[in-house]
């Protein structure tokens, strides 16, 4: 029997509810059936609100807490769900975890899997179209994922949460698993810094990039993003290992992807896994002394000039024209 | 300390990708990517991948081997040259001359076979780590290392910020988005690593030179055992329809002015004129 239905998995609601909005586009008027695995110490919350939502039938794994961070058992155990179903299409949240996961999970069922698709479209039975960006985001990619399974990851906040439905009709089933022992420990784990504001949302964006020489200096950006009404973000060299920023904050390939109306880039060269994460703001703005970097050349206005001198001298200009 | 062989150093394999440097990409007049002129590189994850594994190396004494998959046409030598002249004690180059490897199911089956080829031409008995960058800067699929870990039935660690080898396991830090971990497996084990883990060294033109000695070695589909390249037909598949740029259109304006304020006045200007700032 040929396989039908999506089954979506990811460790975030939030994200659960964007995996629905693109499982109900999917379906299209062939009312395939939509599971959610629900995985986790915890699992019912994310079940009831899947529930909510519109899936079909949830599946529930009550598993210890630790195992969220074991995306090798996590993989056993979706394999598990998978065998249970027999979905035709899995989606999974690209997460790191989810990425880490759902590439285990495609090996083991020897299927390819779309990395963060940006669009998705049934274009016949059995075949799924996408789009993923490629060379750092210089390119897109058009590509065609045939047969089943059909696995594809979604980045975080590329699809709007699906709605609530009136009545909703899942069944909610307790899956038993076959647990097998961890094959790796959790020795520990700390929070990392999330931002105050979710720069995903913001309408102006002041970004630092490698030309920022100490941490201390940020606050002079900080008061650049302050005096546009904006925020502050980064490239992934002050949001990575040193984190300056929090890494919620990054704009790029590994970071965020944002579309404010304004975007200025301080010190940022302009690598290209850094331009995929901004290329979309109306009006970008690169201030660098290199005049060879390659921001200048994704940027409407750019200011060669060291952003030490160029932001105090802007601030004191938009200073001057606020009084008058 | 004392690894799996009961030697007293590593053996560590890095999994490596040359590429076309994306930086360098031009756009042809169809806007597809003019792949022929770009210039090639290691994919800069791998540098990273590369440099980890040397760096355990130099600490517990031991040796890095290269793995790298070779669609078609073979990178310049010169760029295999500088990724042998980072540290490696061999490369070895997969030919896919058909390009038969092009998706990360088929690459991860081909390099769990070839892992294990290669011990057997080393007189290897295990792989302690198996290291790579965490995407290619390509293709950023950000599957391989996981799949390999899958096809090996070994542990992985991805996302590595800091790794260590104590008492014959792995202890690394990784980063993922909310937290951080720090993780133990047991060897062998893959690991993934980005560019937080280290700044890899760049060989100097003499090292780059002296490489021209070490052994780069091409190794067919047909040598891997146990690579069953005709099933690769049966199943679901991904394939690619068409690579194209986004068409985008930035003002491209160089803000002038005699002096530092003179600029920063242009620059209010110009964005008050579009409607950008409001005071």
């Amino acid at each position: 029997m040929d396989a039908t239905g999506i089954l979506i998995f990811s460790e975030d609601q939030d994200l659960v509810l964007e995996l629905l909005t693109v499982a109900l586009s999917l379906r299209g008027d062939a009312n395939d059936p939509i599971f959610v695995a629900a995985i986790g110490e915890a699992p019912q919350a994310m079940a009831e609100t899947s529930l909510a939502h519109g899936a079909d039938e949830i599946l529930v794994v009550k598993t210890a807490a630790e195992i969220e961070s074991d995306a090798g058992q996590m993989a056993a155990i979706l394999h598990e769900v998978v065998e249970k179903v027999r979905p035709a299409t899995i989606l999974v949240g690209a997460t790191r975890l989810g990425a880490d996961t759902v590439a285990r999970l495609a090996q083991k069922l020897k299927a390819p899997c779309a990395s963060d698709c940006m669009t998705l479209k049934r274009i016949a039975d059995g075949e799924i179209e996408i789009t993923r960006r490629v060379y750092g985001g210089r390119f897109v990619a058009l590509q065609v994922l045939e047969g089943s399974p059909r696995i594809a990851s979604i980045p975080p906040n590329r699809f709007a949460k699906a709605n609530p439905v009136q009545a909703p009709k899942a069944s909610i089933k307790e899956v038993p698993i076959t647990s097998s022992p961890p094959r790796v420990r959790i020795l520990g784990a700390a929070q990392r810094v999330r931002s105050a504001v979710d720069v995903t949302k913001a309408e102006v964006i002041v970004a630092a990039g490698r030309g920022v020489k100490k941490r201390e200096d940020l606050a002079l950006l900080n008061g650049l993003a302050d005096t546009l009404g904006g925020v502050l973000a980064g490239s992934r060299p002050l949001t990575g290992d040193v984190d300056w920023l929090p890494v919620d904050s990054r704009i790029g390939l590994s970071g965020q992807t944002v579309k404010p109306n304004l975007y200025v880039a301080c010190g940022i060269s302009g690598q290209i896994e850094h331009i995929v994460g901004m290329k979309d703001s109306r009006t970008v703005v690169a201030i660098n002394s290199d005049a060879k970097a390659p921001i200048h050349a994704e940027a409407d206005y750019s200011v060669v000039g060291d952003l030490y001198e160029f932001v105090p001298a802007f601030m004191e200009a938009c200073a001057r024209a606020r009084q008058s | 300390m004392t690894n799996t062989d009961g030697n007293q150093s590593l053996k560590i394999l890095a999994l490596i990708k040359f590429v076309p440097d994306p930086n360098q990409l031009k756009v042809s007049s169809n806007g597809r990517p003019d792949l022929g002129a770009a210039p090639f590189r290691i994919s800069t994850f791998d540098e990273n991948a590369i440099e980890a594994g040397l760096q355990l190396c130099s600490a517990h004494g031991g040796g890095v081997y290269g793995v790298s998959v070779v669609h078609g046409k073979a990178p310049p030598r010169d760029v295999l040259l500088r990724a042998m002249a980072m540290g490696l004690e061999k490369l070895y180059l997969v030919v896919d001359q058909d390009h038969v490897l092009n998706e990360p199911y088929r690459l991860a089956a081909a390099l769990a076979s070839a892992s294990r080829f290669i011990c057997s031409e080393e007189k290897i008995s295990k792989w302690d780590l198996l290291i790579c960058g965490e995407a290619s800067a390509d293709q950023y699929n950000a599957q391989v290392g996981p799949r390999l870990a899958t096809a090996l039935d070994i542990p992985v660690i991805a996302y590595a910020t800091r790794i260590e080898i104590r008492d014959s396991t792995i202890v690394a830090d990784r980063a993922l988005e909310d937290r951080s971990e720090t993780l133990q497996a047991s060897l062998p084990c893959v690991v993934t690593v980005g560019m937080e883990i280290n700044q890899a060294r760049i060989p100097t033109v003499l090292q780059v030179m002296g490489a021209g000695r070490k052994p780069i070695r091409e190794v067919l589909l047909a040598d891997l055992p146990g690579l069953d390249v005709e099933s690769f037909n049966e199943g679901p598949s991904l394939s690619t329809l068409d690579v194209l740029a986004p068409v985008r259109a930035r003002k491209n304006i160089i803000v002038e002015g005699n002096d530092i304020a003179a600029k920063a006045a242009e620059l209010l200007a110009k964005l008050g004129a579009d409607g950008e700032v409001k005071f």
